[in-house]
């Protein structure tokens, strides 16, 4: 499912998406959609794709903090200027973790390519995100681990909690060797801040 | 120059200035600490092989903590997950210290003085490095005792073998606990030296009656050469003899503790006076008997004057009465016989004196009176002031082999035995007199005792005391070594001294001749006496103990 398209970058691994709001496309995303944890696929070139997990949302509203008086009322707005209601949106930020194609190929790290303005972002489906994680019968691999780590943002160990528990879903017959990963950042994240030592 | 594959490569310099370190993955696990490696320099224009050690190794890569809060997962396959497939993940600092090139010329082993420098390759030392470096001597030698095998390889691939005439000259220590295999290495020592490239003249001074197996050397070929076989001859308790006038007084002292000032006085002067006495007769001071010396004291307390308060009857009588009671009841002392030291030693014999029923303080008299005859003996001949078939005239060097060095030793208060051994240890080397302690307490062993002995022979040592008093007395042992002695397995030995290039760890040979101090094993024997139908009570109060040769004790 596609739920918006790159607007924006912040550095060749970080990227902004505008999900699609009402009226943009037939189906407009819910938030379930393109929730904190997602992975998300941007087309770069035919049959090639950016991976990414969306590790940031942000509300763009360009009403907030306007206090002047109104010239017309809210109900006329959409008969006089409709473009400015849709100058509301909704934003995600998209860790790129990787790369993927059609034939199962899959480069997890930094990838060498950058995506495009305006190119799509899509949700990956559980037998996508496996394919990025699994080839054939080796071990799962999460080897842009460090690299989300290493971002610095404060909300990093969480994202790749939550990365880790999805897998752990996808991949139960590993779930002994992931629950290993999960401990270490549930400590981290939950017990470390509050004094917690390891 | 070494073909295998380098194990690391060097690092930098390490805490001290013989020291270096070097990285390596040490994926056969290899790179212990002791185990021996080296690299290759060119010193005055000559490539030199530089022997190391390793003395330390740490890891440099190392799992997070997490990685192994599960001992059901693999911490390789957490890391794999992580995409970190290698199987180079360990990575180790290995800390080294320099022993040298082996200079053949030298016989000794040359310090570079400069640390290998950066990035240099290590190799494993090969098997024929080692025993090429480390022995100052080859197998079947004159003067080589093959004592066992290096213990950082496999057995048997790296032979150990001492360089005899070190251990002859400046004598040996062998300090171990109880049960860490110290006589089994003692006897095997002993039987390098009856070996036909060496005939040594060899006693032991066995006081628990340990050594008695050695005599089945005569049997085995391993012994014999042509004309040569060596003797074995087993001294039972009273077999060798002390003559009584051979005491000093300082052993007559010895072997009547405690004796108050007046008995001192009265003995000193009648222990002169029958030596007085004894060389006006015989022209020798050392020819008069224990009647003799009775016969002074009696004299002595008639002749007191009263009027100076020289009353010394009855200070006579007690003295005479402990005299008697001493040296008559003794099986060791005689007034005529004493131990003859050419029936003793002779190139090619070893004489085993079992003292295992001897008083302790008899058996310290008995040692320091052998010991003192030896010396006087070697000195005599080497100095050509005795004539050829004197009971003092030995034309060889000697070797002695003390066995529970500390009762002849002790760290704590005098025996008559500890003087002459110093001396012994301190001139013997001059004389070709040389003596083998043997010790399951080092830390009741005399300080200097210890530090004057060449070559030490450490074994299982786990008592703090003991391992305290090695350290402060054996300063060819490192550290490390030191510090590995608890660790050590029966048969294993640190050598450090004048008879090996370097310290070493080393696992003792089997010994040709079978052990005669093999542990009890006391529940297995609880139980062949029940299988055996067990015995009869007896009754709890009997008026004579039988014992197996027939006689009886009360």
């Amino acid at each position: 499912m596609v739920i918006g398209k790159i607007v924006k970058s912040n550095s060749h691994i970080d990227y902004v998406c505008q999900v699609y709001g009402p009226g943009e496309v037939q189906q407009p995303p819910s938030p379930g959609h393109y929730a904190f944890g997602t992975f998300v696929r941007v087309e770069l070139l035919e049959s090639r794709w950016l991976v990414g997990i969306i590790h940031n949302t942000l509300l763009h509203n360009p009403e907030f903090g306007r206090l002047g008086p109104r010239l017309s009322p809210k109900q006329e707005l959409a008969v006089f200027t409709p473009d400015y209601l849709n100058e509301k949106a909704t934003l995600v930020g998209i860790a790129a973790v990787g790369t993927m194609n059609t034939a199962g190929q899959v480069v997890q790290g930094v990838p060498s390519l950058a995506a495009s303005s305006d190119a799509l972002v899509e949700r990956m489906t559980g037998m996508q995100i496996r394919s990025f994680h699994q080839q054939e019968d080796s071990p799962p691999r999460l080897a842009y681990a460090p690299l989300l780590l290493a971002q610095g943002s404060p909300l990093a160990p969480h994202l790749l909690s939550r990365v880790v528990a999805q897998l752990m879903s996808l991949f139960p017959e590993e779930i002994q060797l992931l629950t290993v990963i999960q401990d270490d950042l549930i400590w981290k994240t939950q017990i470390g801040p509050l004094g917690g030592v390891m | 120059m070494s073909k295998q594959q380098p194990v690391g490569l060097t690092k930098g310099p390490g805490a001290t200035p013989r020291e270096f370190t070097f990285v390596s993955q040490d994926r056969d696990y290899t790179l212990k600490s002791g185990e021996f490696v080296v690299y290759h320099v060119d010193v005055d224009d000559q490539d030199r092989t530089i022997l190391a050690r390793i003395t330390k190794r740490q890891p440099l890569r190392v799992y997070p903590d997490a990685f192994l809060s599960d001992p059901g997962v693999n911490p390789d396959d957490v890391a794999g997950l992580l995409g970190y497939r290698s199987r180079a993940h360990e990575l180790f600092e290995v800390s080294a210290t320099v022993i040298g090139y082996y200079d053949g010329d030298m016989g000794d082993f040359i310090d570079p003085r400069v640390p290998p420098r950066l990035g240099l390759p290590i190799y494993l030392a090969t098997d024929a490095e080692l025993t090429h470096a480390l022995n100052k001597k080859r197998k079947g030698d004159v003067g080589a005792a093959h004592i066992g095998s290096l213990l950082d390889r496999e057995k048997d691939r790296v032979p150990i073998v001492l360089d005899l005439r070190a251990i002859t000259s400046t004598h040996l220590v062998i300090v171990a606990s109880t049960g860490s295999g110290k006589s089994y290495l003692a006897a095997a020592l002993v039987e390098e030296m009856m070996k036909p490239n060496n005939r040594a003249a060899v006693l032991i001074v066995d006081p628990h009656s340990e050594y008695g197996t050695l005599a089945e050397m005569v049997h085995l070929e391993a012994f014999v050469e042509a004309a040569y076989r060596p003797e074995v001859q087993v001294f039972r308790p009273g077999q060798v003899k002390v003559r009584a006038s051979a005491l000093t007084l300082e052993d007559l002292c010895h072997l009547l503790p405690d004796l108050s000032e007046k008995m001192e006085y009265l003995l000193r002067r009648a222990y002169y006076e029958v030596r007085q006495r004894s060389q006006e007769k015989k022209h020798r001071y050392d020819r008069w008997t224990l009647e003799d010396l009775e016969t002074c004291l009696r004299e002595l307390a008639k002749g007191g004057s009263e009027e100076k308060g020289e009353r010394y009857g009855s200070t006579a009588d007690a003295l005479i009465w402990r005299l008697k009671s001493v040296l008559e009841r003794s099986t060791i002392f005689d007034d005529s016989k004493n131990a003859n030291l050419p029936a003793l030693f002779r190139p090619g014999r070893c004489s085993i004196l079992q003292l295992n029923e001897v008083d302790e303080r008899e058996q310290q008299v008995m040692v320091a009176t052998i010991l003192r005859r030896l010396f006087r003996a070697r000195l005599l001949t080497t100095k050509g002031r005795v004539r050829q078939g004197s009971e003092l005239c030995l034309p060889f060097p000697v070797f002695v082999l003390i066995e529970e060095a500390h009762r002849f030793a002790p760290a704590t208060g005098d025996v008559v035995s500890k003087g002459i051994l110093k001396q012994v240890l301190s001139e013997g080397r001059k004389f070709g007199l040389a003596v083998g302690l043997v010790s399951q307490r080092p830390g009741k062993l005399d300080g200097d005792v210890l530090s004057l002995c060449g070559t030490q022979f450490i074994l299982r040592v786990v008592n703090p005391l003991d391992q305290a008093r090695l350290a402060e007395s054996v300063e060819t042992v490192g550290r490390e070594q030191m510090d590995e002695l608890p660790a050590l397995s029966k048969g294993q030995v640190v050598i450090a001294g004048e008879a090996v290039s370097t310290p070493l760890t080393c696992r003792v040979r089997f010994r040709y001749t079978p052990h005669g101090a093999e542990t009890k094993d006391a529940p297995a024997e609880w139980m062949t006496f029940f299988d055996q139908g067990g015995a009869e009570n007896p009754p709890l109060s009997e008026g004579e103990d039988h014992v197996a040769d027939g006689s009886t004790e009360s």
